[in-house]
């Protein structure tokens, strides 16, 4: 890996692992560099402000970061594993919990994997209603982003507002869903519940306050002096080194990458809707936040639009219609929610492989599932986009002074659930 | 007591009677009451996130809410806050942790275990990685959920508040005194 400013590579230092004997003290000195310059380590976390969840082991000479290391796995909660004693449509929940924030878009792939191993096909109504929940995730997943980045340089005021905002679009999901964080809206063959009646007034209301406050945003701390000052040219990201790092997401289109699964993949009603993928070519942490501010616009965009152009028909599909029981399905006409039989948990994919991919708001999340036929899943590998992430904690900070770590965490927007799954 | 000489009073060392009868004196109503009031309307949750129950716990302090109004502020130290949210699944990596936390904030202290997991695991039940906290701390309130809403958590908060005022809370036991194999990074 390559090494920024002056700092050169690890073994010119005269540290590295060994030299490290007694745990237990916040910072400790390393010994000395080439010039007689003293090393210090500092250990940040579990215990800190913001996500939480991780620990990052920084070593310092005077303000200047030499390497900074994220110690994951604090909530390595083997979701992978579980997911093999579990019955498919049982890992739905389980899946979510990985990106409670963002938990349509982190399960929609999966579902998508069991459909095309299962052989069913969602109605069209079903993909725009699909479509709708996942641009709401996407929104208030960036506003908890922008609340994090807020608290993390100490700007109260971002963390209150992002909040206190992405409430709205928390209760547009619970509305269309029941569920504040935890919808499992996303079921194989279609979604739970139909459009309720007047959502479409509320999310335009929604989405017209919100365009009123990012304007708001960007006076008071996107373009905010301060904000400037500590973002700009801080923890520059290369297109080279973000494409080689294999780096997804709003990080990678901050560093002019057009790279975007939603496209890629053509899933969902996304071919259907005409919307921009935000790319900027700077690559520094403020590229990071206002490819954040703009996707939040675009998700907008694609909100009104879903909301036209929403295909009338069955929002769940034939073949597992038939399983309900006649009386059942009246219900189901009736209300416009879907009452599974148990026979439903017993869903047995044929033996087979499928692969699915999809964008979340923190970037691109890719399922494999190995199915031998049975009613469990033989394999399920998921590979979260703050997995892959995670490596910029180390790439961006070297060199960078020790204040700017947290602008630097911040604006990478990780997730530690969703990385140690 | 019984004074040989009546007027005299045998009193050991100065420094420990002098603590003796401190403790006796807060421990009686009036100041108690002043001390338990003044408890209850300061509790300083620190800020600990260990598992995604952390999302509903940001919102509890968010405008909406607003858990603030019940003086309750997540802060950074653990050195000066009273209170320590377990929220969701504690994973045996982080209950090392956890508990280093635990032991280095002051007397009294209170512990708030949200959600399912927090209770007996929730659906990660079978995980191979996770821990019960009650088994590490002195648990004073549970709340259930999946996560639980953030009215919940402002519901937990008064409950606790109201545990502190009638003098309800857990005493820390001789079962959680040791560091024991969890507390310790060795
Ligand atoms: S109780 Fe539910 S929301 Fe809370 S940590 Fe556990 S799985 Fe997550």
């Amino acid at each position: 890996m390559t090494s920024q400013g002056s700092r050169s590579s690890e073994t010119d230092m005269g540290y590295g692992p060994g030299t490290i004997k007694e745990p237990g003290f916040r910072y400790r000195p390393m010994g000395r560099d080439a010039e007689g310059m003293e090393l210090y380590e500092i250990f940040i976390g579990p215990q800190h402000p913001a996500s939480g969840h991780m620990r990052i082991v920084v070593r310092l000479d005077g303000d200047i970061i030499v390497n900074a290391d994220p110690d994951i796995g604090y909530v390595h909660r083997t979701m992978e594993k579980l997911s093999e004693t579990r019955e498919y449509l049982k890992s739905i929940p389980l899946f979510e919990r990985a990106t409670i924030i963002d938990s349509a878009n982190i399960t929609w792939p999966y579902v998508r994997a069991v459909e095309q191993m299962l052989g069913v096909e969602a109605p069209l109504r079903a993909k725009y209603l699909r479509t709708l929940l996942a641009e709401i995730n996407r929104i208030s997943s960036h506003l908890y982003g922008f609340g994090l980045t807020g608290i993390f340089i100490n700007h109260s005021t971002m963390y209150m507002w992002s909040f206190g905002d992405r409430e709205i679009w928390v209760q547009l999901a619970e509305e269309l869903t029941g569920a504040r964080l935890t919808h499992t809206y996303i079921i194989p063959g279609g979604v739970r519940r139909d459009l309720p009646q007047g959502f479409k007034e509320k999310a335009l209301k929604a989405i017209r306050y919100m365009e009123r406050r990012l304007e708001d945003y960007m006076k008071i701390f996107v373009y905010n002096p301060v904000t400037v000052a500590r973002f700009r040219e801080v923890g520059v990201l290369t297109k080279n080194d973000a494409s080689r790092l294999g780096i997804v997401g709003p990080n990678l289109r901050a560093s002019g990458v057009h790279y975007d699964a939603r496209i890629a993949e053509k899933y969902g009603a996304y071919p259907e809707l005409d919307f921009e993928i935000p790319v900027m070519e700077e690559g520094d942490s403020l590229a990071r936040l206002l490819v954040r501010i703009e996707e939040i616009k675009q998700s907008m965009r694609i909100i009104k639009q879903v909301l036209d152009k929403m295909p009338q028909g069955p929002f769940f599909a034939d073949k597992y219609m038939r399983l309900i029981p006649p009386a059942l399905r009246k219900h189901v006409a009736e209300t416009g929610r879907i009452k599974l039989p148990g026979a439903f948990i017993r869903l047995k994919p044929p033996a087979g492989e499928a692969v699915a991919r999809g964008e979340m708001g923190h970037g691109e999340v890719f399922y494999h599932i190995v199915s031998t036929g049975d009613t469990k899943p033989y394999r399920v590998r998921i590979i979260t986009p703050a997995f892959r992430n995670v490596v910029l904690f180390r790439h961006l900070t070297r060199g960078a002074r020790f204040m700017d770590l947290p602008v630097i965490y911040g604006s990478i927007d990780y997730f530690p659930p969703e990385g140690d799954r | 007591m019984d004074c040989p000489r009546s007027g005299w009073i045998f009193i050991g060392r100065l420094e420990e009677s002098a603590r003796k009868a401190a403790d006796w004196l807060v421990n009686k109503t009036p100041l108690r009451s002043v001390r338990d009031w003044s408890i209850a309307f300061s509790l300083w949750p620190v800020h600990f996130t260990t598992s995604c129950c952390g999302a509903e716990f940001a919102a509890a302090a968010n405008p909406r809410f607003d858990a603030e109004r019940f003086g309750f502020l997540p802060f950074l130290s653990p050195r000066q806050c009273n209170l320590l949210m377990i929220e969701g699944t504690l994973t045996k990596k982080m209950a090392k942790a956890a508990r280093i936390v635990y032991e280095q904030m002051p007397d009294p202290k209170f512990v708030i275990a949200m959600g399912a997991c927090a209770i007996d695991g929730g659906i990660f039940y079978n995980s191979y990685n996770i821990v019960r906290p009650h088994e590490i701390f002195p648990v004073d309130v549970f709340i259930p959920g999946c996560p639980p809403r953030p009215e919940a958590v402002a519901r937990a908060i008064v409950l606790l508040q109201r545990k502190i005022r009638e003098a309800r809370y857990l005493k820390r036991e001789k079962k959680y005194e040791s560091a024991g194999e969890v507390g310790t990074d060795e």
